[in-house]
């Protein structure tokens, strides 16, 4: 199966301008890194609400909550090596913390690209593989990753009308779709891509399409797999995944991200309180990544297990213990 | 709320005892960042910023960022002060379900920044203020920073980007009272200069060490420098600052950290440590116990009174008393209402304007628009139907009110119905008329028995000895009851005028040391006067206290 290419920041910097047309409280703010994340656009567009803040994370962190703080919804975006890993305590204070009411942290969001090994050529140094379990575990944040470009463009609108702190990670490299254009998407809801009973897959960001790969794979094997793309990390779908536990009873968990702490953690979190069966996590194996041409991206991939193979044998491997 | 220096004056005081009673209770919290930047406060809270504590959300309000957080107490003092809530609120600081939490917090409504994590107010001031430009609203951003705090990043980051949105809404007035948790800022990482040894005051005062602004001023930025304990220093620079367009402006604000208490000046240990709740009452006897050194210029050269207000400020004196004096009500005559128009674009230190005058309630608006901050009037030449026109006109302009009394007068009856709302009383300690007279003896009586029934009356102005007031008799002034003095030939006379000021001022201290010795012993006896002695770590007050104690018989 072909399936059609589409890159994230393109859709996000579309997103950002379709927002600003229609609401003048839209700030975008960026660290020296607009043109890559394609913000200039909205920069050129709205000129008076775009603040490149120069090579300054903590400082374009803090700014955005002060802009949010006087009532604009503010999208601050640079690489995700640079935001959560070092902002933390930015992020954490002046931005999730800050609650009056029923607004719980302020009206930001932290949008970053790069985010996972998939990074490449730049080396380990700016492949973030610790950004979910960072973001995770702050009060009043959300966490979500598009898996598309259809996904980061809807869900850019998507939050741009919650209030509150959200962070959502793109990647570098474009990514093949799995959504269709008319495929909705509502925050602390799952999709269920592929219907199935012996197993799930549950996934998230680039490694969705990586499911399905799989899932036809062990189809042809004669193994049925339920494949969910968890965009929404936080809030998570209990629902999907306690209903995956019971009805299929193993979950194999993918993502870009240290296996520890990050996507399946959470849902290991879930499933393990609600209704406990067999899991599996795929993704980083506590390793920081490497550099890697984009050819040889596959490579770093699998050197951390984050391919259909492995998912496929992780499937039957976990279908052998239930 | 635009309020004159006196009733700043009063705020701030009352906002220093809230810090120490709210600290106390808690048994933690930060006195002495809260009481370096008290007049900063006093002055934003008082005279600058827009609000309305009845609708602290109201779209209108100016913005105040407390960016050095851990000095809650210092900004929850000043919102109970300004009516935002209950001063007795400030006992639950620190409490568990409080709004009055550890540090600033969104939670209390009037509150505009988390602070807690340093280094993070400007950036998050400058999201503000440019929210406010892209609303076109007239927002003010006050933002209120520590010396310590710079160490941070953030904060250059944050100056840069200031500066390269001509962020003009905003007005930055750095705290720089040399301490941080540590030790003095200089020790830890210099703003100024590295300190070998723990000369501070002498840095303090050394302008040609200070780096600090430089700094600003090659970030891009407008730097004003003043005394951040002087309320007319600070009102004014915050002024200048907002006048200034296309540009951000940081005021540098010299302080002293635990200011007002000696025992916590210019002392590390109190950045963070509570009061203990026995030794309270002796802390907020000493909170009042401020005074005032005022010289009279009239006591100088009269050809050239342009340089004895000059050499009052280089003496830093607290008010420039002006002696006005037409020739009738006493012989003499000095200068009137056109002279201190004349003097006041030299100097922004208060003119307590002293009218020697007769039916001064003709001639008042002169001296008003001359640009006095507090003008007296001799209750010989009022009755209580020209005194009131004068007080309402007075108060109506934002002017300190006065009532002056010569030595053979006693507060008139008709005074009464004034003295809750007067700011000042002049006890003439000589016969006015003419400089370089002695202290008549029996105004130490007449003082001390006018202190008892002003107290009654719930006077809260000040009362101030004006005539012969030397070195020998200033202490026994102080214990009277007198708050400010008059210095004539003793002062202005002088050829150091700095010199004899601190000399002044060195006596009152000496006296109030002894008068809070007295005081602590009146409440634990000698146990609670060790107490008191030992907290006096810095310099050698400590030997001094224990000379005084001896000598009292306590020890």
């Amino acid at each position: 199966m072909s399936a059609e290419f589409g890159d994230m920041r393109t859709a996000y910097g579309s997103a950002l301008i379709e927002l600003g047309e229609q609401d003048k409280n839209i700030v975008v703010l960026g660290a020296d890194t607009t043109d890559s994340l394609k913000t200039s656009g909205f920069g050129k567009n709205f000129p008076d609400r775009f603040f490149n803040v120069g090579i300054a994370e903590a400082n374009l962190v803090s700014v955005a909550a002060g802009l949010a703080y006087s009532g604009k919804t503010s999208f601050a975006s640079t690489y995700a090596i640079f935001l959560p890993g070092r902002c933390v305590d930015q992020i954490r204070n002046s931005i999730a913390y800050p609650s009056r009411g029923e607004k719980k942290g302020l009206n930001v969001k932290l949008v970053t690209s790069h985010g996972g090994l998939s990074v490449g050529p730049d080396g380990g140094s700016h492949q973030t593989i610790e950004d979910i379990a960072i973001m995770r575990v702050i009060p009043n944040m959300k966490v979500i990753i598009p898996a598309d470009a259809i996904a980061v463009s809807k869900l850019t609108k998507n939050i741009s009308q919650i209030y509150g702190p959200f962070y959502m990670r793109m990647a570098r490299s474009k990514v093949p779709n799995v959504h269709s254009d008319s495929q909705e998407f509502e925050i602390g809801k799952g999709i269920t891509l592929r219907d199935g009973n012996d197993c799930t897959i549950a996934a998230t960001g680039i490694t969705v399409k990586m499911a399905l790969d799989a899932a036809d794979k062990l189809q042809q094997d004669g193994i049925s797999c339920r494949v969910i793309d968890c965009f929404t990390i936080k809030p998570i779908d209990k629902d999907i995944l306690e209903k995956a536990a019971r009805e299929t009873g193993g979950i194999v968990t993918c993502e870009e991200h240290n296996i520890m702490g990050g996507f399946g953690s959470a849902v290991s979190e879930v499933v393990s309180e609600i209704y406990p069966v067999p899991i599996r996590r795929i993704g980083a194996q506590d390793m920081f990544g490497e550099s890697a041409r984009d050819a040889e991206i596959p490579q770093l991939l699998e050197k951390h297990g984050i391919t259909s193979i492995n998912i496929e044998k992780t499937v039957k491997d976990i279908r052998s213990k239930q | 709320m635009g309020l004159n220096y006196y009733q700043i004056k009063k705020n701030v005081l009352q906002a220093r005892k809230l810090v120490i009673r709210g600290t106390s209770i808690a048994g933690s919290g930060h006195p002495g960042g809260s009481f370096s930047m008290a007049e900063i406060m006093g002055c934003i809270f008082y005279n600058h910023l827009k609000y309305d504590p009845k609708n602290p959300e109201w779209d209108g309000r100016d913005k105040l960022i407390l960016s050095k957080g851990h000095a809650s107490p210092g900004l929850f003092s000043n919102m109970a002060v300004a009516g935002y809530f209950e001063e007795s609120q400030l006992d639950t600081l620190r409490q568990f379900g409080s709004k009055l939490q550890g540090h600033p917090d969104l939670k209390c409504p009037g509150v505009e920044f988390c602070g807690g994590s340093l280094g993070i107010g400007l950036s998050y001031s400058i999201g503000n203020a440019l929210a406010a430009k892209l609303d076109q609203k007239d927002t003010h951003i006050f933002t209120v920073m520590g010396d310590g705090e710079s160490d941070e990043g953030q904060v250059w980051e944050a100056a840069m980007t200031a500066a390269k949105y001509n962020v003009d809404n905003l007005t930055l007035i750095l705290d720089r009272n040399f301490i941080q948790q540590d030790s003095y800022t200089e020790k830890i990482m210099p703003l100024d200069e590295s300190l070998d040894d723990n000369e501070l005051s002498e840095m303090w005062k050394d302008a040609s060490r200070w780096k600090t602004g430089d700094k600003w001023r090659s970030f891009g930025w407008n730097v004003i420098e003043v005394d951040g304990h002087r309320i007319e220093q600070v009102s004014d620079a915050i002024s200048r600052a907002k006048s200034v367009k296309g540009m951000p402006s940081i005021i540098i604000a010299r302080t002293i950290k635990g200011k007002a208490v000696e025992h916590m000046e210019d002392n590390p240990q109190w950045h963070g440590k509570a009061p203990a709740l026995s030794l309270v009452p002796v802390i907020n006897q000493e909170l009042d116990s401020q005074f005032m050194i005022a010289p009279s210029i009239i006591a100088g050269d009269m050809r050239n009174l342009e340089n004895e207000v000059k050499r009052c400020d280089d003496g830093r004196a607290d008010y420039i008393h002006l002696d006005v004096m037409d020739g009738q009500f006493v012989p003499n005559s000095t200068f009137d209402h056109t002279k201190i128009k004349e003097l006041r674009s030299l100097t922004v230190t208060p003119f307590d304007t002293h009218l020697m005058i007769n039916e001064p309630v003709k001639q008042i608006q002169n001296y008003i628009d001359a640009g006095s901050d507090i003008i007296t009037v001799h209750a010989e030449v009022c009755d209580e139907s020209s005194f009131g026109e004068i007080h309402d006109l007075l108060k109506s302009n934002k002017v300190s009110v006065g009532l002056a009394i010569n030595p053979d007068t006693s507060m008139p009856d008709w005074s009464k119905k004034f003295i809750s709302t007067l700011d000042q009383i002049i006890v003439m300690s000589v016969v006015p008329g003419k400089s370089g007279q002695k202290y008549i003896e029996n105004t130490h009586e007449k003082t001390k028995n006018l202190m008892i029934n002003l107290k009654e009356n719930d006077f809260t102005g000040y009362i101030e000895s004006d005539g012969g007031v030397t070195l020998d008799n200033i202490g026994e002034c102080f214990t009277d009851g007198a708050r400010a003095f008059v210095g004539g030939s003793a002062i202005i006379g002088q050829t150091d005028v700095r010199l004899v000021i601190r000399e002044f001022r060195n006596q009152v201290l000496r006296t109030r040391r002894k008068l809070l010795i007295q005081k602590a012993n009146e409440l634990g006896g000698t146990e609670l006067v060790n107490k008191w002695i030992d907290l006096h770590v810095i310099g050698k007050k400590k030997d001094e206290l224990h000379q005084i104690a001896m000598e009292l018989g306590y020890q």
